[in-house]
């Protein structure tokens, strides 16, 4: 990503050469189209005097304002929170920088609400980390008006780099997590179910905090599995008897509890879950079974667990920020958690039908079709971040690049499904670029989520797609594959709803391209779907 | 300790050889805002806290083993 920083001070050193560049000190006359991103970044000059300083944060808002009217609603501007590192005050109890520091720093959130391409950069979150002696080194204040003091620069690029991570959703899904000494303190098959560990005096109540803590993360999406070598009528005993455990079987969306080795019980979980290795963290204080885990599948997450319980609330904050952290909750992270324990019930389900159509055709499913609007252009960009193996080209897309697409007469729909078990909610789209001069219509995205795969929905929601274009009169559409370590699932995909290939190679690493003839191709979906447009 | 300042430079200025001439005007890398990089790698590399008036000093690489041999050895 190219950022283009407006700055009031000299920063070059906290930011990466190749990617950046950055306006003149308080200049803002220059707004330099070929940016891909803009980052507002004006720090607190050291003055003595409270009412200039006062002044100045006032005249950076109106600067702020003038140029964020200025930046394409189809880029992003992160703007960094104001902070006072240096602390200096003359006359005790004069509050009035303090309450010019607030005042910018509720601005820019109220700004930032009110445009969907605005995101605020807490400073003060790293800030904080810092004593403020090693927060500015004046030697370099004054050479070369440098605010922060140089020789954090490196944390400060880890800490940027997370930070736009988090805003660029690449968050794990799911924790594996182990019970013995980890969920609560003992082993249960030799301490017994009132032996183990967990609430009242230390160090049960250090575990249930942490107890506490993953159920948080639960509710903002995150799922939750157990794998834990235990005799399983033991575990299940517990979670009915001892009523200090605060994790239970509902909490979780799949356990293993056997005395199977663990690389064999995390690669069942995960394919219970379907989800992929790199979206998981593994949790176990034992070593070797981290190891083991690691060794089996290098993409698993697997931090090192306390050997103090009462590390556990640091353990927790750095796993949160390592592999949780998230810039806001979208309605479906919140309810995640329920569908995927619904996917299970469906499973279950299925097993008493003659056939697999009849299957379907009793799930009773319904497909909302609806085009991108305020609501869903957020679940539409999340997506296209999130989504890694239902998708046919990959491409990543902010918010303000769906936009984008849409001022400029470009078709994106997004799809919600339901069944008699649940509601999945938003789980699928596409981005259709549309020619209106020549009537070509070439697909640029199609995805899907996991959890709603292996119905023919997808077949469903394009065939509606295609029936739409057709009678609006397109003929042909073009559409491609582009191949990732991910996507190998979705290869034949074209192929295998009427697609002709255009261009196809030996190597599998190259991209295919295909068309199809809108006019010679009937595109009928299964009467069991209940199709509505909204 | 000249072998640790050359590496230091190479480093910082991410240039592939270093030799005992290279200074301000012969490297086009070596610019004001380089510089100061340069400097927060030596005190970090030598534990040591380079004076504003020997920072401005240092303009070749004879200059800076000057300047820390100074520091180094009072």
């Amino acid at each position: 990503m190219k950022y283009f920083i407006f700055r009031n001070s000299t920063i070059e050193p906290f930011f990466l050469d190749n990617e950046t560049s950055y306006s003149g000190y308080e200049n803002i006359s220059e707004i330099p189209e070929e940016s891909e991103a803009f980052v507002w970044f004006y720090m607190l000059s050291f003055k003595p005097d409270a009412k200039v300083l006062v002044e100045e944060i006032a005249s950076y808002f109106s600067k702020l304002l003038l140029v964020s009217k200025q930046i394409p609603s189809n880029k992003n501007l992160f703007i960094f929170t104001l902070n006072d590192i240096f602390d200096f005050h003359i006359i005790n109890g004069d509050y009035s920088l303090s309450k010019a520091i607030a005042e910018y720093n509720l601005n820019i959130i109220l700004l930032a609400e009110q445009n969907k391409n605005i995101k605020i950069l807490d400073f003060s979150n790293f800030t904080t980390q810092y004593p403020r002696n090693q927060l500015i080194d004046w030697k370099y204040y004054f050479l070369s008006k440098m605010q922060l003091n140089p020789k954090i620069a490196v944390e400060f690029k880890c800490w940027f780099s997370g930070q736009m991570q988090a805003i660029q959703f690449k968050r794990k899904k799911c924790i594996i997590v182990d019970l013995d000494n980890t969920l609560w303190g003992g082993i249960l098959g030799e301490d017994g179910i009132n032996g183990i560990q967990i609430g009242g005096d230390y160090p049960g109540n250090a575990f249930l905090e942490f107890q506490k803590s993953l159920l948080e993360l639960t509710k903002s999406g995150v799922i939750l599995a157990v794998c834990s070598k235990n005799n399983e009528t033991d575990v299940i005993e517990a979670w009915e008897k001892n009523p200090n455990i605060l994790i239970k079987k509902d909490h979780l969306s799949a356990y293993r509890i056997n005395w199977n080795n663990k690389a064999e019980n995390v690669q069942g979980i995960v394919a219970e879950l379907n989800i992929g290795f790199d979206s998981v963290v593994f949790i176990d204080d034992n070593p070797t079974e981290r190891e083991l885990v690691k060794q089996f599948f290098p993409t698993i997450e697997t931090p090192v667990f306390p050997t103090q319980p009462y590390l556990l609330p640091i353990f927790t904050k750095e796993l949160t920020e390592r592999n949780f952290r998230i810039y806001s909750l979208t309605e479906e992270d919140k309810s995640k958690t329920l569908q995927y324990r619904a996917n299970a019930e469906r499973l279950d389900f299925q097993k008493g039908f003659a056939d697999f159509e009849e299957y379907l055709s009793s799930l009773e499913m319904e497909l909302q079709l609806q085009k991108a609007n305020s609501f869903t252009i957020s679940r539409i960009a999340q997506m296209t971040q999130k989504t890694n193996q239902f998708n046919l080209t990959t491409r990543r897309y902010t918010d303000s690049e769906i936009i984008g697409f849409i001022e400029n007469g470009d078709l994106v729909y997004c799809v919600s499904v339901k069944d008699r078990f649940g509601d999945y909610g938003i789980t699928g789209a596409i981005i259709i670029k549309i020619d209106k001069l020549i009537k070509s219509v070439v697909i640029d995205s199609l995805l899907f989520s996991c959890r709603i795969l292996g119905k023919g929905i997808e077949e469903a929601f394009v065939f509606s797609i295609f029936n739409k274009l057709k009678a609006e009169g397109y003929k042909m559409i073009h559409a491609s594959y582009l191949p990732t370590s991910k996507n190998e699932q979705v290869r034949s995909f074209y192929e295998k709803i009427g697609f002709e290939i255009v261009s196809d190679s030996i190597n599998v690493a190259e991209a295919k391209n295909y068309i199809i003839n809108l006019i010679l191709n009937e595109f009928k979906i299964k009467p069991y779907f209940n199709i509505i447009e909204i | 300790m000249k072998e640790r300042i050359k590496e230091v430079i190479k480093r910082t200025f991410d240039l592939a050889e270093v030799d005992n001439n290279i200074s301000t005007s012969n490297c086009e890398k070596w610019d004001s805002l380089q510089h100061l990089n340069l400097v927060v790698e030596l005190e970090s590399e030598f534990n040591l806290s380079i004076e504003p008036e020997d920072i401005a000093e240092m303009k070749s690489f004879n200059d800076i083993c000057r300047v820390l041999y100074k520091q180094l050895n009072p």
